[in-house]
């Protein structure tokens, strides 16, 4: 854990979940023994992006809303360096959207923790697409007009090769699932439930750990899409958590592309001067 | 220096850039220098285009407003395009039943235009040919015309039909002799005279400024290239995707601009070099993530294709509208470079280039070009790719394990801003690529000190680089000749452009200085637009006599960033705002307004 601590003092507010992701991201690294020069953290902007500064470790830490696409693209680039990218309800379900949609289809191999506390913290409170359908909120008095997106539904619809869910109040049973996640071939999301003491006064530490349940220890099969889409939509009563859904026999965007078979090394490898003749010659 | 000009219009689909290609290709073998243009409509389908080849002994890199020889697919040509023909020209069609009205059949008359209609489908119906033979014919016809062997028209249909099995190309043959036999035919045969071939050009290539911009791309060694389809920067990434499985690049066509602009930065901060390129629509949308390279000092390449705007605009026509967009672009300040591409020859050379300012000064670079370029063909001699160097400027191992996280983004004045830059994954200490404001090793920085030292330090990288890039390139044109730079020789005539429009540019200061052999024209050209090189510009402009710019813009952008950089306003433009690329006969009429002895 040492190898990956910092010298920059947190500034969460006291009871934030970030505590205990930010715990769980450090031990699952150092369980799985990659060390901070092997890894490539990357962060959108909200109050989960104030970790950036507070691990070790290769980081990034972009614009709100586009994690993904910079976080695919070094992948891309190397393929050898785990990824792990982190956003919010507010830039994975409203701004950036887009990007999600399309790195599910894509598969690209990464992991993709969303902090999903159900409000933008960060700009103080006001709602996000997660945040409960008429619940009043910075910006919102009158209580939030909008339907709340079904998020699970909708990343299932999108038949996803890796889906979890966290609770920012269970550090062992995150780091199994972020375990998993990091060794996963494909996209891994990774849904963290946690508690935004502030401005979440809806889905609190307490409304969670009341409802949370472990689906492995429910006997529960990652491989049963239908059942883990059920229970991964239906939180009217429990919480599913723990690997929902799992995949491993579908390649990652990189094992698909036709132009790198059977090629040993990586774009990052390769940059050097190409001799164009030949092409040249085809064009006399 | 002898031309001719040739235009084949005709609805899109309907096989006018297949004739406009063999032609091309057929007549740069021969041994001539070819300038193609295409123009066409943002529409699949029927819309009225049209292919224009110029054809000189000399080199040309523009084309003619007005053409010796129009072939017409469809009455559409016979209706819009007969006043773009030059006294004396020729008309090819082959509407049979078409009859002129008479202000047209007078005009015609007027201009000693000759017409000819042409029996290309009672042709066709006598060999059994499929309509798409059509477009033999006819090449065939202007082949003949242009009274050049039909013995190298057969070898290229043979090695262009070989392929798709002995009938295909037997039928092909037999179109090109009865074309051969009909014009023998004709009592009174239009014949165009060429200008002696040269056999240089033969062995030239001949390619589009995407092409060209695609193997200096491949030649920078950029292994990751993202992009949205938008025209004009689509037949780039078309031209890379139909290359990867032999370059084993990474293409990817990404959900949007925004996450190929992503995608590349990513690529890029990892340490693979990565472009992404766009028209200006789609750079709107990259701005933001430019800004942000700006602030993690990230290196990346963004190719911008400029088509007019505002909005869509004219999606298939060409523009200069864009150079303030690259220059200002972006919330807040920082440091970029831009370049522009002007013809098949830089579109090469300027990536590596690219590459290497964005690697070494870690900022983005954007690379202007125009529908002009992007789809224009040219006949370009092989690249010199002796001379090459691909400049990274990464620490070796040992300066790696020197590193500290503090030193990625260290306020250091001795190295002119840039401080050392490392990639993630490598054994050494890490930091984070942090687009707050930050110290040293990306900790999210909000004191005042730091916010002025880290911008300081960021923006004095460009005075390094701008004390790096060359000044404008002079042309100084005489008696039909452009020669060396002599600073000894001011210009008594100083033209200033940058892009596309130096082709035409230089092609119409030859002819104008073959008429006025006691001309020295300057044509002072601005590859490098930012940050702008002024020293030069103020020399000349101060010894000429007069000095006019030249853009493809309403608002002579290029002169506006002049005046804010160095003062000096030009009061006399030629700016074009139509969509459509200068051409050497309007400039040449335009320009001559400026040297007349009655004016300045």
């Amino acid at each position: 854990m040492k190898s990956y601590s910092c010298g920059n003092t947190c500034t969460w507010c006291d009871g934030c979940g970030n505590y205990g992701i930010w715990a769980a991201i450090k031990r699952s690294l150092v369980e799985l023994g990659i060390p901070p020069h092997g890894v490539f953290l990357c962060y959108d902007v909200g109050c989960h992006g104030n970790m950036s500064d507070k691990l070790s470790g290769y980081r990034f830490h972009g614009l709100h809303g586009r994690v993904i696409p910079f976080a695919a693209g070094a992948k891309l680039a190397n393929p050898r360096i785990p990824i792990i990218a982190h956003g919010g309800d507010g830039a994975c379900f409203s701004e950036g959207v887009g990007h999600l949609v399309h790195a599910i289809r894509s598969n690209y191999t990464m992991v993709f923790i969303l902090h999903n506390n159900a409000n933008y913290g960060l700009t103080t409170g006001q709602a996000s697409a997660l945040t409960w359908q008429g619940q009043p909120m910075n910006s919102a008095p009158n209580g939030m007009p909008e339907a709340t997106l079904p998020s699970m539904d909708f990343v299932f619809s999108l038949q996803p090769t890796f889906v979890a869910r966290g609770f920012s109040g269970d550090i062992p049973q995150m780091v199994s699932i972020l375990k998993a996640a990091i060794q996963h071939r494909g996209f891994a999301f990774v849904d963290m439930l946690q508690a935004c003491p502030t401005y979440n006064t809806f889905a609190t530490h307490e409304w969670l750990l009341e409802r949370v349940y472990d689906v492995a220890a429910d006997g529960h099969d990652p491989s049963d899409f239908v059942r883990a889409r059920a229970i991964a939509v239906d939180t009217s009563e429990r919480i599913s958590t723990g690997i929902l859904y799992q995949n491993t026999a579908v390649p990652g965007f990189y094992e698909r592309l036709k132009s790198r078979e059977g090629i040993q090394t990586f774009p990052v490898e390769e940059v050097q001067k190409y001799d164009v003749r030949e092409y040249m010659q085809e064009l006399v | 220096m002898n031309r001719i000009s040739l235009k084949v219009t005709g609805a899109q689909g309907q096989g006018v850039n297949s004739v406009g290609e063999m032609l091309a290709r057929g007549l740069k073998d021969a041994g001539y220098c070819v300038f193609g243009y295409r123009e066409y409509m943002s529409l699949i389908k029927g819309g009225h285009s049209s292919y224009q080849l110029d054809i000189s002994d000399a080199h040309i890199g523009s084309s003619e407003q007005m053409v010796n020889i129009l072939v017409c697919f469809n009455h559409h040509g016979l209706e819009r395009n007969i006043r773009d023909v030059k006294q004396g020209g020729i008309v090819l069609h082959q509407t049979l039943d078409w009859e002129w009205n008479t202000e047209d059949a007078r005009w015609l008359q007027g201009h000693q235009v000759t017409v000819v209609s042409l029996p290309t489908e009672q042709v066709l119906h006598e060999l059994k040919a499929p309509p798409i033979l059509g477009n033999t014919f006819l090449t065939a016809v202007v082949w003949s015309f242009l009274q050049q062997d039909c013995g190298v028209l057969e070898s290229l249909l043979r090695g262009r039909f070989g392929r798709k099995g002995e009938r295909v190309l037997q039928m092909n043959i037999d179109c090109l002799q009865k074309a051969c036999a009909y014009v023998a035919s004709l009592e009174k045969a239009p014949f165009v005279t060429l200008p002696a071939t040269n056999v240089r050009w033969s062995g030239h290539m001949l390619l589009t400024g995407s092409q060209a911009m695609g193997f200096g791309i491949i030649h920078a060694g950029c292994r990751v290239y993202a992009g949205y389809p938008m025209t004009p920067s689509s037949p780039l990434l078309s031209f890379l995707a139909d290359m990867q499985n032999r370059t084993r690049m990474v293409i990817k066509q990404a959900e949007d601009e925004i996450t190929a602009v992503q995608m590349a930065s990513g690529a890029m901060h990892m340490g693979a070099r990565a472009m992404t390129a766009t028209s200006g629509g789609g750079f709107d949308l990259m701005t933001e993530t430019l800004s942000m390279n700006g602030i993690i000092e990230n290196p990346i390449v963004i190719g911008l294709a400029m088509r007019p705007g505002p909005g869509t605009g004219l999606p298939t026509w060409t523009a200069q509208g864009d150079l303030l967009l690259a220059v200002h672009s972006g919330h807040g300040e920082f440091p970029r470079c831009v370049l522009s591409v002007s013809d098949a020859q830089d579109a090469f050379d300027l990536m590596p280039q690219a590459f290497n300012l964005a690697e070494q000064y870690q900022m983005p670079v954007i690379v202007l070009f125009d529908k002009h370029i992007a789809e224009a063909l040219y006949t370009q001699e092989f690249y010199d790719q002796e001379h090459t160097v691909i400049e990274r400027h990464l620490p070796d191992t040992a300066q790696l394990q020197e590193l500290q996280g503090a030193d990625r983004y260290a306020v250091s004045s001795a190295s002119g801003g840039v401080s050392p830059r490392w990639l993630p994954g490598t054994q050494a200490a890490t930091y984070c690529a942090q687009s707050d404001e930050h110290s040293g090793d990306g900790s999210s920085e909000e004191g005042a000190q730091n916010a002025s030292a880290q911008m300081d330090k960021r923006m004095h990288k460009l005075e390094a680089l701008a004390a790096q890039l060359p000044e404008p390139e002079l042309f100084t044109v005489h008696r039909g000749q452009i020669s060396e730079v002599r600073n000894a020789v001011h210009p008594e005539v100083l033209f200033l452009g940058w892009g596309s429009t130096k082709g035409a540019v230089l092609d119409a200061l030859l002819e104008l200085t073959s008429d006025n052999s006691s001309l020295i024209a300057g044509y002072l050209h601005y590859t490098y637009l930012w940050p702008l090189k002024t020293d030069r510009f103020s020399l000349l402009s101060q010894k000429a006599r007069q000095t006019i710019l030249i853009e493809g813009n309403k608002q002579g952008q290029l002169g506006m960033l002049l005046r804010q950089q160095c003062g000096i306003d030009i009061p006399k433009k030629i700016l074009k705002y139509d969509g459509r690329p200068f051409c050497t006969d309007e400039l040449h009429e335009l320009l001559s307004q400026f040297i007349s002895p009655t004016s300045g």
